[in-house]
């Protein structure tokens, strides 16, 4: 464990007379969530996944694209969602550069992690369990666990108790392997 | 008009994830393993903020809801495949757009992956994710339409118990105990 350690003290170390910056961003995001249902409706970003798919299959064979049922009822890119994954890359990009600045290094997140290959391998399974996960649910931690459950849906609760009971069990199982 | 609040709601919402942590797979590995709460706590407290915000807005003017279906069996198994990915990689398919955005390699791995899983999951789906779909299917339904109470009433509770443990919780749960 050489990498991830400077960061953990950084909202207690404050003292109990200050909000914590989780609680303010936080606040600040159920404004922004709820704004998006007031405005065009509930942020998720999943579904932008297989629309980019399909808009790359339409260009490649799009006999094969035209023919998949679920490419055609996600449709095409032109939707607000892109626009929010977007929004989310150039808000990544000026957070990181404004401010104090935290560098963006590769971090390795388990005992296992030993190489930037093994970290760049758990990272692309991951993003790939993620969007099938959340394909199969209809929906992801922003769709489902943050929007979800702001607008009261039961199914987002159901996903987020999934997600904790495997998360928590596979993190813990990852770390202490190597130990 | 749509598509420029998408966007303005998309930055906002990068910019937080940069700056509460959660684009660190290093961070969501130890929200995972329980030894530091605070992204959990972050989401909670948004959703709570959220909840009394949309409906209350909703007593005085039309909001865009969007409940989504519960298939019981597809979500839980969805949620269940997602949570193995989320703790391994340690990026969801939102952080690690922000994670791209901040110039993490390790975020373009994922996202790479994320296309991949999209492609095989179109490729699969009339076969295999169909049937899961349809399976105990209940709708559209809220938290409000099963205890038979008013939404606002429901996301005053919610909103209040969700702060109540997040007020309750340790963040850095190593140091308190």
């Amino acid at each position: 464990m050489a990498q991830p350690a400077a960061h953990a003290a950084s909202d207690v170390a404050q003292g109990s007379t200050r909000i914590p910056p989780w609680a303010i961003l936080g606040g600040i995001f159920g404004v922004v969530s709820a704004f998006s249902i007031l405005t065009w409706g509930p942020i998720g970003v999943s579904g932008t996944y297989p629309r980019f798919v399909g808009a790359i299959l339409r260009r490649l064979d799009p006999a094969l694209a035209t023919g998949n049922p679920y490419l055609e009822t996600m449709g095409s890119l032109i939707k607000p969602e892109t626009f929010l994954v977007l929004g989310l890359l150039i808000g990544g990009f000026l957070a990181s550069r404004i401010g104090p600045k935290a560098p963006a290094r590769t971090e390795f997140i388990h005992t296992g992690e030993t190489t930037k290959g093994k970290r760049y391998r758990d990272a692309f399974i991951g993003g790939f369990l993620i969007v099938f996960g959340a394909r199969i649910a209809g929906g992801c931690t922003s769709g489902h666990i943050i929007s979800g459950i702001t607008q009261l849906s039961v199914s987002g609760l159901i996903f987020a108790a999934g997600v904790f009971a495997t998360g928590i069990m596979t993190a813990k199982l990852l770390h202490k392997g190597g130990r | 008009m749509t598509i420029l609040y998408a966007l303005i709601v998309g930055v906002a919402m990068g910019a937080l994830i940069q700056r509460v942590r959660a684009s660190s797979p290093a961070m969501i590995a130890q929200n995972l393993r329980l030894e530091n709460l605070s992204i959990i706590k972050f989401m909670a407290t948004t959703i709570a903020v959220g909840a009394i915000l949309v409906y209350l807005l909703n007593l005085v003017t039309p909001m865009h809801f969007d409940i989504k279906p519960t298939y019981v069996v597809g979500v839980l198994l969805g949620g269940l495949v997602f949570g193995v990915g989320f703790a391994l990689g340690g990026y969801c398919p939102g952080t690690c757009v922000v994670g791209a955005g901040e110039g993490r390699k390790d975020a373009f791995w994922s996202i790479g992956g994320g296309v991949l899983g999209a492609l095989v999951f179109t490729l699969v789906f009339d076969a295999l994710i169909t049937p899961l779909v349809k399976m105990a299917d209940y709708g559209r339904i809220t938290l409000a339409d099963v205890l038979h109470l008013p939404a606002v009433g429901v996301a005053l509770g919610l909103g209040a118990l969700f702060l109540g443990i997040v007020y309750v919780l340790p963040t850095d749960v190593k140091k308190k105990t």
